[in-house]
């Protein structure tokens, strides 16, 4: 079937098979490999990109759906060699570790903060529940979302 | 990867009547898709179409009005319910529900109707419509039929959906909102995950209502409890109407136990 759809602010139109999901589009026909696969089910979070606004695991949608979308990767963050002020708060506070994660948890984060500016802890909680770090460096990615908020509230977390 | 299958997307109410009706063996309506696609992906599913329901005029709407109540559209997701201020005002046990289930970008996708028509006894959803006294209202080639939830299950992964129907709206009673109470749902993390067992307790016009997943086939609702009656007889009457089994999540003993601990609670602090 084909497809319409934009990408980072670049159209593409595509021939699409009917059962491949937008994961599998936008990372081995589009070559856009930044959104990661990890579970495949809805669990971790790695696939997550933003589609007409919202977060969405790429790997559960598939990329017919998606016909007429715009999409948002983590490709579509940095601008040359200067990073988002999301990059740059992740990079300053070591909120990125192996890096599996990164791309899905970025995602997360510019749309918590596209529809709030300024999120508490718990709703910086919240908006990442879906994003499974496993090297487990929350601490870090709240307080990343915490300076870019302006809040300073890491919700009571503390290195260990 | 998923297997090879086709893709629909009807336009018209009458146009996926009969896609539905012409794959009524070998098709499955795609809402969501946070059930249907992992369950394709690990072999559990196999249709030969997939049919989105998603691309019908006005199926992501949630409206009110006095006469229909909370009109949910085939194609509202959980966070749209959260989103919308009708349901935030006047339904807010909808809402403590909505907020519990999954993850934020599952929200983003699952749907109202996926999650009821999918009636898995873990629904997070189906306590509060149960509760409330919400309808599905069941479109097809046929016409239309209304069925309230108290009726639509009908057993694990189980409705009273026949071939060739879908779940096109829900409705939530006018007379249901302002109702208050909380939905306590027990699970092994602290983040998004099946519940091992949900309580939801409503206070309102029907009276004192409780609604509970994952402990029975089916979600259950007990539809009154005296207000007067001490937590236990409360508690009682819960686990009257229960029937948990041992699994994965749980044993039916912790289930039997957690349902009590939050029986008491949400009687103590729901006023």
């Amino acid at each position: 079937m084909k497809i319409k759809l934009t990408v980072n602010g670049l159209s593409y139109e595509r021939d699409c098979a009917e059962h491949r999901t937008l994961l599998r589009f936008l990372r081995e026909d589009l070559g856009l490999t930044g959104t990661k696969e990890g579970c495949g089910m809805g669990e971790c979070g790695a696939c997550t990109v933003i589609m007409d606004g919202r977060a969405v695991n790429s790997c559960m949608v598939l990329a017919v759906e998606a016909d007429g979308a715009v999409i948002h990767t983590i490709e579509g963050e940095a601008n040359g060699p200067s990073l988002s002020d999301i990059q740059k708060a992740f990079e300053k506070h070591h909120a990125v570790q192996c890096g599996f994660c990164t791309p899905g948890m970025v995602m997360s984060v510019k749309e918590l903060l596209a529809r709030n500016s300024k999120p508490d802890a718990e709703e910086v909680k919240e908006a990442v529940e879906g994003n499974f770090c496993r090297c487990t460096g929350y601490v870090q990615i709240v307080e990343a979302v915490a300076e870019l908020a302006g809040s300073g509230d890491k919700g009571g977390l503390e290195h260990v | 990867m998923l297997y090879e299958f086709r893709y629909l997307a009807p336009r018209t109410k009458a146009e996926l009547a009969k896609v539905l009706a012409d794959h009524a063996e070998d098709g499955k309506y795609l809402a969501g898709g946070t059930d249907l696609l992992p369950n394709i992906r690990n072999g559990l599913m196999k249709p030969a179409w997939v049919i989105d329901g998603k691309k019908l005029a006005g199926a992501q709407d949630i409206a009110f009005s006095q006469a229909d109540g909370l009109v949910i559209g085939s194609a509202a997701t959980i966070n749209d319910v959260l989103r919308s201020k009708d349901a935030r005002e006047r339904y807010p046990v909808l809402c403590a529900c909505a907020h519990e289930l999954a993850s934020h970008q599952i929200r983003n996708r699952a749907t109202v109707a996926g999650n009821v028509v999918n009636a898995s006894p873990c629904s997070d959803m189906a306590p509060a419509l149960l509760c409330l006294g919400a309808s599905a209202v069941l479109s097809s080639a046929a016409g239309e039929r209304r069925v309230p939830f108290s009726e639509f299950f009908a057993g694990v992964k189980k409705t009273v959906l026949k071939p060739g129907e879908w779940l096109e709206r829900i409705e939530v009673p006018a007379a249901s909102a302002g109702a208050r109470g909380a939905y306590k749902k027990l699970k092994r993390i602290a983040g998004h995950d099946l519940g091992i067992v949900g309580v939801l307790m409503v206070k309102g016009p029907m009276g004192l209502r409780f609604g509970v997943s994952s402990a029975a086939p089916t979600p259950v609702l007990v539809p009154s409890v005296a207000e007067s009656d001490a937590p236990e007889a409360a508690v009682a009457e819960v686990l009257a109407a229960v029937s948990p089994i041992s699994d994965v999540r749980g044993s039916k003993e912790y289930r039997e136990h957690m349902i009590g601990v939050y029986v008491r609670r949400l009687l103590a602090e729901v006023k």
